[in-house]
């Protein structure tokens, strides 16, 4: 009876495990296919089944006749997404250590509304906001530039940091404020010099989600740019033609998620980190 | 170093209706420049509430704090100079041991060399000189609030240092090392300390002066001794002792105490004869004696609790109260019928749990 639990947990990671990363095998060795290898039923194992050829990543990067090169959209996309995520994680923090630690009060108007504002923009849905950037942006002359989409996609990450740090800051004793307080510091001392340092998974946590969901954005790079910027997922799916070259769009799939991965092992040791209560 | 006075000082929360909700009525106090004061009370007693709107964490609804006569009700914590320790230690879980120590100065800008020094003093004093390069996070909790006390003994500008029930966490045996410890260092430096607790031994140990608090009010301030043997308030008496004071309902008449229908004094209580007084008397001073004895209350034997070094013995007064004997070695069978001697000059007589003076004789 004891064996049974442990054969159960190791069954279901294997099979969820295989059910993860069978779609990457299956893109892997597709972006190495040509028409034929493609079209000619499933085939796996290179050499064997079908002649591995490099023509899709050659093409994705302006070679071997291709009309694209995807390092410009990846590269923006790279700007914008970081821009935002800074910039939201840094307004984001302050205003979620705000929220958490200070009490606001205008007429029936507190905190938790104030919140629950932040949260909200999230609620609506993206379409009911297009309209509106595309005219705010183009009033300030900054449609299908860099510029224009980091401050929509500040409007979109903020919500998510402030969410996230709120959250993580409530975590933490306020006796660490107060007895920084005590200690002498000022309310900003307080935030920069004791709550900061400690806040080392929370902002992981926050950035981690901002740049997820920055760098997936497509709607958003798709309605507000036209032909001077473009973004990685608008750049993937104008790949798409009359015949669908599963080809590139595997070659081109494999190349947008491949910094997530990156950023993944980077951050993973943050993620299991509880919270900082002194009360154990 | 500083005399703390606290002036008319009182912290209500509004109810629904605007009604003020008192944690602690208005009242005056003052901590004598360098005094040891233990603020004693049972949960909820307004202590903590007292002691965070001192080092200014929370503002009083109405009253003034002074510090050496100056008036700091509205000045931000960082401008009081307080140290505080909480009840559950509070290190900065980010830094080392030394960098906890240092943060105070550092807040300060002192320069590396004074901290260096500083730091390195406080550590031998407490013993954390060994462990000064260890993250601070990773340390026991006695250890821990160690550090909480060090960063207030760190400054030399500490008006007052205030500690919140800082040993509420700590195991009984170093509780007994750390208690000492703190005694020791408060006279070594003639630091003002307030110290709240609702442990009385604590209280007793620890502070020259005692300040029994009671649902937002102090109910009495005194020495030990004075809290002990002469309790203003029905409450002191129930609060401090172990086991507690005994409360017996008595009757003054014609000159003549009586409880439970028997004479146990004669004497006068001020103000006249009533029959809804309360007599207290310690269980220290009720004695086991042979029936028959003048001025003994008959009462039957109901439990004895053998402590060791002492007993205590419960006996019921008929069908009525109860009340506890502080013995050496008594022996019975429970119900068995017994008479205890109460002594006169040890009895005190409280109307609506307030001292009344009484004259009591044999």
């Amino acid at each position: 009876m004891a064996r049974v639990y442990p054969i159960l947990k190791v069954t279901v990671i294997v099979l969820w495990s295989a059910f993860v990363i069978a779609p990457f095998l299956w893109a892997l060795t597709t972006s190495f296919k040509t028409a034929n290898g493609v079209t000619g039923g499933p085939t796996y194992i290179p050499f064997v089944d079908y002649e591995p050829s490099a023509a899709a990543w050659q093409g994705l990067f302006g070679g071997g006749g291709g009309s694209i090169d995807i390092a410009g959209p990846f590269a923006s996309s790279m700007v914008v997404t970081l821009s935002a995520s800074i910039v939201s994680l840094v307004l984001g923090t302050l205003a979620a250590y705000g929220l958490s630690r200070f009490s606001y009060k205008a007429g029936p108007i507190g905190n938790g509304d104030l919140t629950f504002f932040f949260v909200s923009q999230r609620i609506m849905p993206p379409v009911v906001l297009a309209i509106p950037f595309f005219l705010m942006l183009g009033w300030l002359g900054l449609l299908d530039t860099i510029a224009g989409l980091v401050i929509v996609y500040v409007a979109l990450l903020l919500p998510i940091a402030v969410w996230v740090m709120v959250d993580f800051f409530n975590t933490i004793p306020r006796e660490l404020d107060e007895t920084a307080m005590i200690d002498g510091c000022t309310p900003f001392e307080t935030f920069w010099r004791v709550i900061l340092p400690n806040s080392v998974p929370g902002l992981v946590v926050a950035g981690i989600f901002c740049i997820i969901f920055g760098w997936n954005d497509f709607f958003f790079a798709f309605t507000l740019t036209f032909t001077q910027t473009q973004l990685l997922p608008v750049a993937i799916v104008s790949l798409n033609s009359s015949v669908t070259p599963w080809w590139s769009l595997s070659a081109s799939a494999l190349i947008s998620v491949a910094p997530l991965i990156v950023i993944a092992f980077f951050v993973e040791r943050y993620l299991d980190k509880g919270s900082i209560g002194g009360r154990k | 170093m500083a005399r703390i006075t606290l002036e008319r000082l009182g912290h209500a929360y509004n109810r629904r209706d605007g009604t003020p909700n008192y944690a602690l009525h208005p009242l005056d106090l003052v901590w004598e420049d360098g005094g040891t004061y233990a603020l004693l009370g049972p949960s909820g007693c307004g202590k903590s509430t007292m002691l965070n709107i001192v080092s200014g964490l929370l503002t009083p609804s109405e009253g003034r704090v002074l510090i050496d006569g100056h008036d700091m009700t509205g000045t931000s914590v960082a401008q009081r100079n307080i140290a505080q320790v909480f009840q559950f230690p509070v290190v900065y879980p980010s830094k080392t041991v030394y960098e906890n120590l240092a943060f105070p100065l550092r807040c300060r800008n002192m320069g590396n060399r004074e901290v260096d020094r500083r730091v390195n003093e406080i550590a031998e004093l407490l013993n954390l000189d060994t462990i000064l390069q260890r993250p601070a996070r990773k340390l026991t909790p006695d250890a821990k609030q160690l550090i909480s006390l060090g960063r207030g003994l760190v400054r030399d500008d500490v008006a007052v240092i205030l500690m919140d029930e800082p040993l509420t966490v700590i195991d009984p045996q170093l509780k007994f090392h750390l208690r000492r410890k703190l005694k020791d260092i408060s006279a070594r430096h003639g630091h003002t300390l307030v110290y709240v607790t609702h442990d009385q031994n604590e209280a007793m140990t620890l502070a020259e002066q005692v300040i029994v608090m009671d649902n937002g009010r102090i109910a009495q301030v005194g020495t030990p001794q004075e809290l002990f043997e002469n309790p203003t308030h029905s409450h002191v008496g129930y609060f401090i002792g172990s086991p507690s004071m005994n409360f017996l309902p008595v009757s003054a008449k014609n000159g003549k105490l009586n409880v439970a229908g028997q004479t146990v004094a004669s004497g006068n209580v001020d103000g006249g004869d009533a029959d809804n007084l309360v007599l207290g008397i310690r269980p220290e001073f009720v004695d086991i004696v042979p029936i028959n004895t003048p001025m003994s209350l008959r009462a039957n034997l109901s439990e004895i609790q053998d402590l060791g070094t002492y007993q205590i013995v419960t006996a019921r007064l008929g069908n009525g109260p109860l009340l506890r004997v502080k013995a050496k070695s008594f022996n019975g069978v429970v119900g068995q019928e017994m008479a205890l001697h109460l002594a006169p000059e040890w009895m005190r007589i409280f109307s609506d749990g307030k001292r009344v003076n009484a004259q009591v004789e044999q």
